[in-house]
């Protein structure tokens, strides 16, 4: 629940996470919290948002990483990190890649002692119906396999470890 | 009236003239470039050839091909829009020897008119003002002598310059010698050519412009004038008919002085005088556009004519539409050009494609564009992309009015100036009519776009938030009744 996505506005990142779905939807903004309900949505590009009482006409678009949105009578650009590409960006400054959600493992690259390069996919786990590969995030050699295939995992497992750097 | 036409140009201005010429039962002939194949003028015409050429703009300046397409299918005459080969005098004349009409002036008062100094002379000549300058001909004596009779503050330049060197304002007499002599010597040493030139510096500049037709014989009307000040990079931004703050009296005699001008030069079809207006009063030919000006829609507003339809009739030799008394302003109109660029990077071409396109209604709301949801914008044409007119009983509601229009209007997928317009437009200074060409470096600060407070910051991330398919899902899977509101992207 607490899964925190990341988006950047002028260069800044901000994280949006999921506080409560019930009685209504309360999202938190770099840890703030906000009462949210959204109404006479009449395509996917336009909505009405109610953020803490205050209403707001939405207008969006999607490229790539990116949402283009008007709200507010302005325009804006928001980038966004996706929770696949944010997962291998978190486990990437140790040696052991953990799970940044629960999940299923689809399949297993890699195996103790294997020599692999950055980038490699060593590991390709299935979460909220997607598939994500876990990608070593530098040069090294395969220490550990936790995990097997069809095997299931909790956010924050351990997947692969790498031998420590030298 | 003729029967068929080819617009030789692209973007707004091409599909403006295709829905006069359909209007008025005209065939309509467009061109393109491979580049421009999805826009709209080739949609809305009906016919349309494609031109070829490496480079995207050089379609729209090939001669050549032009008259063999026109030749080809039929036109009688050929309407070139603004830019690429309207004040092309041999393109004009090219027209005319291949037996077509050319929807414009005759091409040596295109000639004329394109020639900085040839133009200005032909103004001194006509009785229309010119701003005062002197050149020095003889010793620096004699130049500071001639130079002081223009009054302070001058300006001097260097006879062959450029890029603001040997470039000096001058405020009082008792400095101009020393000027002189340091401008003279910055132009020798920049330039291998000391003479230098004095001319009548005009602080916080207004840029008025007057609306003429001709018949080519010597009958000129008048539409009135257009202020113009709000400019960035040396371009208008935003347009207005009649011209705020501006006295009755001395509006009529820069009227008075457009059309003596154009009479002198027996001018056809549609033209623009250009004007600097000093804060004093005084105001100095600038230029003659000898085409359809973009800002022509504030006009057609205000006067309640098509002035495409003029530009056919009088081309047609159907003689001029209207006798002066016949024109009359009635109430007020702004334009607004909606730019794909930067402001906040000091207005930087922008590029990228126009992924969602809502345009604004209204009473009085007029959009004169050339942009489909979906269109790339590439680097390869100019960056306007339309442009946004309101028509209303006052100046501050047609304000009013257009800034809703504005706040209304979605372009998304590529950066514009529409928000930043609508800053300008709110903008106090604007709306008392305090206008002069350094409008937008005077108010920077004020123009920018203020901080988002802390709701607006958080509603903008979360509505982006709620844009991503597995965010979303999160957040309103399962259980009811949060389900119920649907399938987004899946």
């Amino acid at each position: 629940m607490a899964l925190e996505y990341s988006f950047t506005l002028d260069g800044v990142e901000h994280g949006v996470s999921i506080a409560a779905r019930q009685p209504e939807l309360v999202l938190t903004v770099d840890g703030r919290a906000h009462q949210v309900a959204e109404s006479g949505a009449l395509n996917e590009e336009c909505a009405l948002l109610t953020v803490d009482g205050r209403r707001y006409q939405v207008w969006r678009t999607w490229e790539g990483n990116r949402i283009h949105l008007r709200i507010g009578n302005r325009s804006f650009s928001v980038g966004y990190e996706d929770a696949i590409t944010a997962a291998q960006h978190h486990a990437g400054g140790d040696d052991t890649l953990r799970a940044d959600m629960p999940g299923v493992v689809v399949a297993v690259n890699a195996s103790a002692g294997a020599h692999v390069a950055a980038g490699d996919v060593l590991i390709v786990i299935e979460s909220m119906k997607m598939q994500i590969n876990i990608v070593a995030p530098r040069e090294g050699t395969v220490e550990t396999v936790h995990v097997a295939v069809n095997q299931t995992f909790d956010k924050g497992a351990q997947l692969i470890s790498l031998h420590a750097e030298a | 009236m003729f029967d068929s036409i080819l617009i030789a140009n692209r973007g707004e201005i091409a599909c403006r003239v295709i829905r006069t010429a359909r209007r008025l039962g005209l065939r309509s002939i467009a061109v393109f470039h491979h580049e421009d194949r999805h826009a709209p003028h080739v949609a809305l015409a009906d016919v349309a050839v494609e031109l070829h050429a490496d480079v995207p703009t050089a379609a729209y300046l090939d001669i050549a091909q032009l008259l063999d397409v026109a030749k080809r299918e039929g036109a009688q005459c050929i309407h070139p829009g603004y830019g690429f080969l309207s004040e092309n005098a041999k393109f004009a004349e090219a027209v005319e020897q291949a037996g077509l009409a050319f929807v414009g002036p005759q091409s040596e008062v295109i000639r004329l008119m394109g020639d900085k100094i040839h133009s200005r002379e032909f103004a001194v000549k006509a009785g229309v003002p010119v701003s005062p300058s002197v050149k020095q001909e003889g010793d620096l004596d004699s130049f500071v002598e001639q130079a002081a009779k223009i009054g302070f503050p001058l300006l001097i330049k260097a006879a062959a310059g450029g890029g603001g060197k040997g470039m000096s304002i001058v405020r009082s007499v008792g400095e101009l010698a020393a000027r002189a002599r340091t401008a003279m010597g910055e132009a020798e040493r920049y330039f291998a050519d000391g003479r230098v030139y004095a001319e009548r510096y005009i602080e916080r500049p207004r840029h008025i412009e007057v609306q003429v037709m001709g018949d080519g014989q010597g009958n000129v009307v008048h539409l009135f004038e257009r202020e113009c000040s709000v400019q960035r990079r040396f371009q208008k931004i935003i347009e207005e008919s009649p011209a705020p703050n501006l006295p009755r009296e001395l509006r009529d005699r820069i009227c008075k002085a457009a059309v003596e001008l154009a009479a002198s030069a027996k001018y056809r079809n549609a033209g623009t005088v250009e004007f600097i207006l000093a804060p004093d009063g005084e105001f100095y030919f600038l230029e003659m556009n000898t085409r359809l000006q973009v800002e022509h829609p504030v006009t057609e507003m205000v006067c309640g004519v098509d002035l495409v339809e003029a530009q056919l009739r009088v081309a047609a030799g159907e003689g001029l539409p209207w006798k002066q008394s016949d024109l009359k302003q009635t109430g007020h109109a702004i334009e607004c050009r909606i730019c794909c660029e930067e402001p906040e990077h000091d207005f930087r071409p922008a590029t990228g494609a126009a992924r969602l396109l809502r345009l604004p209604e209204g009473d009085g709301v007029r959009f004169d564009g050339g942009i489909r949801q979906g269109q790339a914008i590439t680097a390869a044409f100019d960056s306007m992309v339309g442009k946004l007119i309101c028509h209303a009983a006052t100046r501050l509601e047609a304000c009013d009015g257009i800034v809703r229009a504005l706040d209304e209007f979605v372009l998304l997928g590529v950066s514009n100036n529409i928000d930043y317009l609508g800053q300008v437009l709110r903008h106090a200074a604007f709306r008392d009519g305090q206008l002069h060409t350094g409008f937008i470096a005077e108010h920077a600060a004020d123009l920018a776009q203020p901080p988002l407070d802390d709701t607006d910051r958080a509603a903008l991330l979360i509505a982006a938030a709620l844009g991503v398919d597995d965010f979303r899902r999160l957040a309103y899977e399962t259980p009811e009744p949060h389900a119920s509101i649907g399938a987004w992207r899946n």
